[in-house]
């Protein structure tokens, strides 16, 4: 708040010098009063532009939200879009179990994933169909996909739904689950990933047998290999997802940290390397 | 802080900004991993859709905005470049708290360089906010009746904050 300083008028002074003083004085409030307008107006601003900043960012959280569309696609017209987009790109290449690729490929990539995490939807949408297109289909590299629990905050959810992929790998479609999964992947914390959400990637798989696949779930082999990858992703330091082992068929692995999960140029570096060894 | 001071600290932060920005934006195109002492939380961040807005590589969204931030600092201070810097400065650690909440919540990686960057644009937007807020106008005068200029050196101010 604004303080006029005003000095006190002696008692004796000349008419002039009062008149002079009530001018000086009228002056001083002016000011005042324009500085205090001038105060408003700018906090009136900042009110404006906080206000629209805060209308931005909600308008970018709910329309950018990552830029995908989240879930299992309502229409079948969508669902069928997704079914042949993911047989467009593994069909025809052998697959079993959690493996793709013909056994004899010289190169293995053992690929840790979460299939909640979004990273892992970002590498799985954007670099490795360029992988599987150019050195699996090639038959120079297979990939293992392996479970490590990173983005699933429960345990429960992680274990059923990454079983659900190694019970289709039984049917040797769990790449296909895979895929489909990461495709229709929800939002994440919205608890999306229910018993009905699963049936439902499931139901997208071709020529999976649905109940071999629910008998299959409950396999204790099965867990025993989700336990399994977890002790391999700690043996190798593994601490988030995607995460990647690589190394000559048979032989030992080495992490591969690529520089890019959207960009396949360090996997082609690193394959073409271990392919010419 | 006398303005002169508040317009330096200003001007190193914008330019650690822009360094990062810069950084990463050359990280983003020539495709190199980045230098990262937490694993790699860098790469993830980088490489996940929030690293992107409509297109646009969020790291190049950053670059232009200390660029512009800069400009409006080397420029002649007036009422405007006062309200745009403010502008600019508080867009700019909305957009970076957003980040950091998808680098927390959806990524679960936090990236040093990223969270360096929005730890300036954090200091830097209340010192921006104050510095619009407190300069005291220039005083109406004939002629000029909504001008919101600083008075000139050594005019007497007839009121006190």
């Amino acid at each position: 708040m604004s303080r006029v300083k005003v000095q006190l008028e002696p008692e004796n002074l000349t008419r002039k010098q009062r008149r002079d003083h009530a001018r000086a004085r009228r002056k001083a409030l002016e000011e005042a009063e324009a500085a205090a307008t001038v105060r408003q107006a700018r906090l009136r601003l900042l009110g404006i532009v906080v206000a629209v900043v805060v209308v931005g960012i909600v308008v970018v959280f709910l329309a950018a939200g990552g830029g995908a569309k989240h879930g299992i696609p309502a229409s079948k017209a969508e669902q069928s879009s997704v079914v042949h987009e993911v047989s467009d790109l593994v069909g025809g290449i052998p697959q079993r179990a959690n493996v793709l690729g013909v056994p004899t490929a010289p190169v293995t990539l053992q690929y840790f994933g979460d299939l909640e995490c979004p990273v892992c939807r970002a590498f799985t949408l954007s670099a490795l169909p360029s992988i599987i297109g150019r050195w699996v289909r090639g038959g120079e590299l297979k990939i293992e996909y392996r479970s490590l629990e990173t983005a699933t905050r429960e345990p429960e959810v992680f274990k059923a739904q990454q079983l659900a992929a190694l019970a289709a790998g039984r049917q040797d479609r769990m790449w296909n689950f895979i895929e489909t999964f990461y495709h229709e992947q929800g939002e994440e914390d919205s608890g999306y990933a229910t018993e009905s959400y699963i049936q439902g990637i499931a139901s997208q798989v071709p020529g999976l047998d649905l109940m071999r696949w629910t008998s299959d779930r409950g396999d204790a082999t099965l867990s025993n290999q989700l336990v399994s990858d977890g002790q391999a992703a700690s043996a190798a330091n593994l601490n988030g997802t995607p995460a990647f082992l690589i190394g000559r068929s048979g032989g030992t692995t080495s992490k591969l940290e690529p520089s890019s999960f959207t960009e396949p140029g360090s996997f082609n570096e690193a394959i073409a390397k271990l392919a010419k060894s | 802080m006398t303005a002169r001071s508040l317009r330096i600290a200003l001007t190193v932060l914008t330019v650690a900004g822009l360094g990062i920005a810069g950084y990463l934006t050359y990280v983003h195109y020539a495709e190199v991993q980045p230098v990262c002492t937490a694993g790699d939380s860098c790469i993830k961040v980088q490489s996940s859709v929030y690293s992107e807005l409509a297109g646009v590589p969020v790291a190049l969204i950053g670059l232009l905005g200390y660029v512009s931030i800069l400009g409006l600092l080397l420029a002649r201070e007036s009422e405007n470049t006062r309200f745009a810097m403010m502008a600019l400065t508080l867009v700019g650690f909305a957009f970076s708290g957003y980040l950091t909440y998808r680098e927390l919540c959806s990524i679960h990686a936090i990236c040093e360089w990223c969270a360096t960057s929005a730890a300036i644009l954090t200091v830097m937007a209340p010192l921006s906010v104050w510095r619009y807020l407190r300069d005291a106008p220039t005083l109406p005068t004939p002629g000029a009746s909504h001008s919101l200029e600083r008075p000139p050196a050594g005019r007497s101010r007839l009121y006190s904050t």
